[in-house]
């Protein structure tokens, strides 16, 4: 059975797929194909590593590798396990990678989550991801970082004036604007939340609706935010 | 969230029901829209193909890829959430004490 998926829906996927195949700021598109490939797995496994085990050392990673294999160890734990991140697993990541390049494997991950689960959410396969871009990192960052109290990673200053969601992503500002359009098609556009009465359409999903799914997914992945 | 959307909107929603997946939760459509969703956070594609199912006729199709992109992008955000180390500032919580007792979170690795 194909279903039909609003058009700005299907945009924003396809957008996100090949977002992810562009050299980001941090890492190539090779990489981050690498890494996307590595979360995919994750997500799909039904034989699931424990969130302690790196997935480098289990003998599931193709030998000829492009990425560290810090940052396939901590996508396949976000992709898979992010319910159980500590400040601890943070830290020790960003000193390996660097802490902007952990927000891009951050936002690697949450991409492919929330396209891959729409995939299956729906019943349809999972679209293959595009060949990577080549090139090399473009390094862009906010002219000035700072550091949050509402967030383990730096984010573009000043902290702490929008919720730490919002803020997440803010350092690296691709993965930021990526996330955001995403949300807009499958949630609700950042300017319409504070609008209890918002729909997308006639006869669609009441905001209350909306929210009770959001508070069982939330809850069911064991994110206490 | 859900408590306030509800309230704002003139319903009431229960958040122990829904905690438990309960389908009196107090939201229109509320059973089948919880399977839904509990089935989309989970690993069991029969279920979730019959819990889709029932969603599509007790609504319609386009309502059902809504729930599914809403389901989608709550993968998204956990994973933003938690892997950035987002909290919520200390008033918020204190707001949000009741919720988070009826909703039984407040134990989780997550709680930051």
């Amino acid at each position: 059975m194909t279903v039909a998926v609003r058009s700005d829906l299907a945009e924003a996927h396809r957008l996100a797929w090949e977002h992810l195949a562009a050299p980001g700021s941090w890492w190539t598109g090779a990489q981050r194909i690498e890494l996307a490939t590595t979360a995919l797995v994750a997500i799909a496994d039904d034989d699931p590593l424990p969130p302690w085990v790196g997935i480098s050392l289990a003998g599931r990673l193709p030998d000829e590798r492009v990425a560290p294999d810090m940052a396939h160890d901590i996508i396949y734990r976000i992709a898979r396990h992010a319910g159980t991140m500590t400040e601890d697993v943070y830290r020790v990541a960003a000193e390996a990678l660097g802490e902007l390049p952990y927000v891009e494997v951050c936002a690697i991950a949450s991409t492919v989550g929330a396209v891959a689960h729409f995939c299956r959410n729906v019943g349809q396969p999972v679209p293959a991801l595009p060949e990577p871009v080549g090139g090399e990192p473009t390094g862009e960052r906010p002219d000035e970082l700072a550091a949050a109290e509402l967030n383990w990673v730096p984010v573009a200053a000043p902290a702490d004036r929008w919720p730490a969601v919002v803020q997440a992503y803010t350092a690296v500002p691709g993965e930021q604007h990526n996330t955001w359009r995403m949300a807009a098609a499958q949630y609700i556009p950042v300017d319409e939340m504070v609008h209890a009465d918002w729909m997308r359409r006639r006869d669609g999903l009441t905001r209350a609706q909306t929210e009770l799914i959001a508070t069982r997914v939330a809850q069911l992945r064991e994110c206490f935010y | 969230m859900l408590s306030w959307s509800s309230s704002q909107t003139g319903g009431q929603v229960h958040l122990t029901s829904v905690a438990a997946g309960a389908a009196d939760n107090g939201v229109d459509h509320g059973d089948v829209i919880l399977r839904f969703a509990t089935a989309c956070a989970g690993r069991d594609d029969d279920e979730l193909a019959d819990a889709r199912a029932r969603l599509v006729d007790a609504t319609d199709e386009a309502f059902m890829v809504d729930a599914a992109a809403v389901a989608a992008n709550f993968e998204m955000m956990t994973r933003l959430a938690d892997s950035t180390g987002a909290r919520m500032p200390a008033d918020v919580l204190e707001q949000r004490a009741a919720a988070i007792g009826a909703m039984g979170v407040g134990e989780l690795t997550s709680r930051r």
